[in-house]
């Protein structure tokens, strides 16, 4: 402690730019993090917080619901298949709606009261009991979508109460609302009222106990004709837009977390470097190895605490201007970025630690030639 | 009583195919509380002799017993350790910690052995440099210290734990004449004070007049052995 302590207090602007430059990466790490949440969310948060946990779509739907429609043969085949507890159909459509006294675009999610597809997160009101109620977006409530608050489909359709509020439902980056099948029907013959039957674009599964989900989709899909069946988290994952965003952030997230470790290693191998003369001395005079490298390794620590603080502080004011992207600020997840961090981080300053181990204490005595 | 005795003792440094005889049958003792000069020109072996002594290089051959034990036994630890509690050193060039004060530059020595010293051994710093005439200066970084205030920072180091034997490798070579003969008075001053022995390295002969007896050392061999005064 006395040497690492008294060594970054005779060196605070150094120290104190390390910590500030391992701030701003930690931080740009957390902020990208969030937002590619946010943004996932955002896309497909109605799927992944929705209760049916195997979804079937059309076979040619390519995932994606919007061009799915799930044939009453199909259907009853899916009910069929072993494991498969609850199926119930699943409907989606983007509308036109009045919402708050302007017109805008929101996707309704058709379910079966009480059966597979509902909404999971609700926080706020209750679950539809009937005909021409809705779960809507926590993120959309002040855009017309609050409880108590009347969806209009337009033009003349049916008209919606908000009756609950779920959070990270959105779809397709629009606002949300879950309603009963029979409301979604509705609305679809607003559109197109000569349609005889809706049909809908995606069959939810609840699973029969103890059954497994990846093995009930694989067992529709070679049961049944002309059907997808994906467990929810891999409709997530293979969501139309999903994976792109994720593969592009995920190279640039990775180029940061590489960037951390070897700042960090970097300026400690030089600054080792730099004092080698200072831990020669130290080792002659009686210094153990274990004390130059634990002050060595505190010092890392030090410098990785302060810039994660850094970093939760920037990311904490941040967020705040951009909460109507649907991102919050997560506690854990920040946390375990700094550490993943850390670690990198101690790893690195390794090449540091070599350095001090292989001092050789008998330098001290010519001076010259003082080498790591 | 003897607090150094080194016997027959060889060092041969291998640099390629040749050998290199630095200390060739030294046999030196040095008793409590004596100042011992060893005085002799460039690479005759002076600093392998300190460095054998004071156990940061250990000897071809031969034995060498410090205060009673023999550390030519001793394994890397065990020699760390003995560095630590029972030599001081100056060394020729770089003495001091360049981020410490001179104040902690003596504290260092009690932190590394744990930092038993607490309370108490700030005040023994205080006191060690007040003794030295750097009173004034505790605060200072060496970078902010004469090369003559330096060196007595480096003395202070070299007492703080309390060593039996202080090894000193040429303290006045980067100081002028008047500087260098006021280190040496201030250095026989403080190891006679305490009863401590030393072995002061020098080529300068004048200075073996601060000693209280002086060894030739030339080509790796000591020789003759002059009392001074
Ligand atoms: N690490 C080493 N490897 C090889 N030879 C060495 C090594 N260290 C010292 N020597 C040789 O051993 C001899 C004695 O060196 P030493 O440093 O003890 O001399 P010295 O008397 O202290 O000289 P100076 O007054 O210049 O400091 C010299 O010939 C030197 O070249
Ligand atoms: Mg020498």
């Amino acid at each position: 402690m006395f040497l690492a302590l008294h060594e970054i207090r005779r060196a605070k602007v150094r120290f104190g730019l390390l910590s500030g430059a391992v701030g701003l990466l930690v931080f740009l790490i957390l902020f990208q993090q969030a937002l590619l949440g946010g943004l996932i969310n955002q896309f497909i948060g109605a799927i992944e917080h929705q209760s049916g946990e195997v979804l079937v779509y059309n076979g040619q739907a390519r995932k994606n619901l919007e061009g799915s429609i799930i044939l009453p043969a199909q259907e009853e085949a899916i009910a069929a298949v072993e494991g498969v507890g609850e199926a119930s159909p699943l409907g989606e459509a983007t509308f036109t709606v009045m919402a708050g006294g302007s017109v805008t675009d929101a996707v309704l999610f058709g379910y079966v009261l009480g059966k597979p597809g509902a909404p999971t997160t609700l926080i706020e009101g209750r679950l539809p009991e009937g005909p021409n109620e809705a779960v809507a977006s926590e993120k959309d409530r002040d855009d017309g979508f609050d409880l108590g608050e009347v969806v209009q489909v337009q033009p003349d359709g049916v008209s919606i109460t908000v009756v609950g509020i779920a959070r990270d439902i959105n779809y397709s980056v629009s606002p949300v609302l879950f309603t009963d099948f029979a409301t979604y029907e509705s609305a679809k013959r607003t559109r197109n009222p000569d349609a005889e039957t809706i049909l809908p674009s995606a069959i939810a599964i609840h699973l029969a106990p103890g059954a497994n989900a990846a093995e009930v989709a694989q067992r529709i899909n070679d049961e049944v004709e002309g059907v997808q069946a994906l467990t929810r988290q891999q409709a997530v994952d293979g969501s139309p837009g999903v994976s792109s965003v994720r593969s592009s952030f995920v190279i640039i997230l990775g180029l940061f977390y590489l960037v951390v470790p070897l700042v960090t290693g970097l300026f400690f191998l030089i600054v080792t470097f730099q004092k080698a003369s200072a831990l020669t001395l130290l080792r002659a005079i009686g210094a153990r190895s274990r004390t130059l490298v634990s002050a060595l390794l505190i010092q890392v620590l030090l410098v990785m605490a302060v810039g994660s603080l850094i970093a939760f502080g920037l990311y904490a004011v941040a967020l705040q201007g951009v909460q109507n992207l649907g991102v919050r600020v997560e506690v854990m997840p920040a946390v375990y970025t700094s550490l993943v961090v850390l670690v990198l981080a101690l790893s690195t300053s390794l090449v540091a630690v070599r350095r001090v181990l292989r001092l050789d204490p008998l330098a001290a005595t010519t001076g010259v030639g003082v080498h790591l | 009583m003897t607090v150094l005795d080194m016997r027959d003792v060889r060092k041969v440094y291998r640099s390629g195919d040749a050998d290199i005889v630095a200390l060739d049958h030294a046999t030196l003792q040095v008793d409590h509380g004596e100042i011992v000069a060893l005085l002799g020109p460039s690479g005759s072996g002076k600093t392998t002799l300190l460095s054998i002594a004071g156990g940061l290089l250990a000897a071809t051959e031969g034995k060498v017993m410090v205060g009673g034990h023999d550390i030519s036994e001793y394994d890397g630890k065990q020699l760390t350790e003995f560095r630590r509690n029972n030599v001081g050193f100056v060394f020729q060039s770089v003495n001091l910690v360049p981020f410490l004060t001179a104040e902690e530059n003596l504290l260092v020595v009690d932190e590394l052995g744990g930092g038993k010293g607490g309370k108490g051994a700030k005040a023994r710093a205080r006191q060690l440099l007040e003794e030295l005439g750097l009173g004034h200066r505790t605060r200072n970084l060496p970078s902010q210290l004469s090369g003559g205030e330096r060196q007595r920072v480096a003395i202070g180091r070299a007492l703080f734990n309390n060593p039996r034997l202080v090894l000193f490798d040429e303290p006045t070579s980067a100081l002028d004449t008047k500087l260098g003969a006021q280190v040496m008075e201030l250095i026989r001053n403080e190891m006679k004070a305490r009863d401590t022995a030393a072995i002061i390295v020098t080529h300068d002969r004048r200075m073996t007049e601060y000693a209280d007896r002086t060894v030739e050392i030339v080509d790796g061999r000591l020789g003759a052995e002059a009392p001074a005064h």
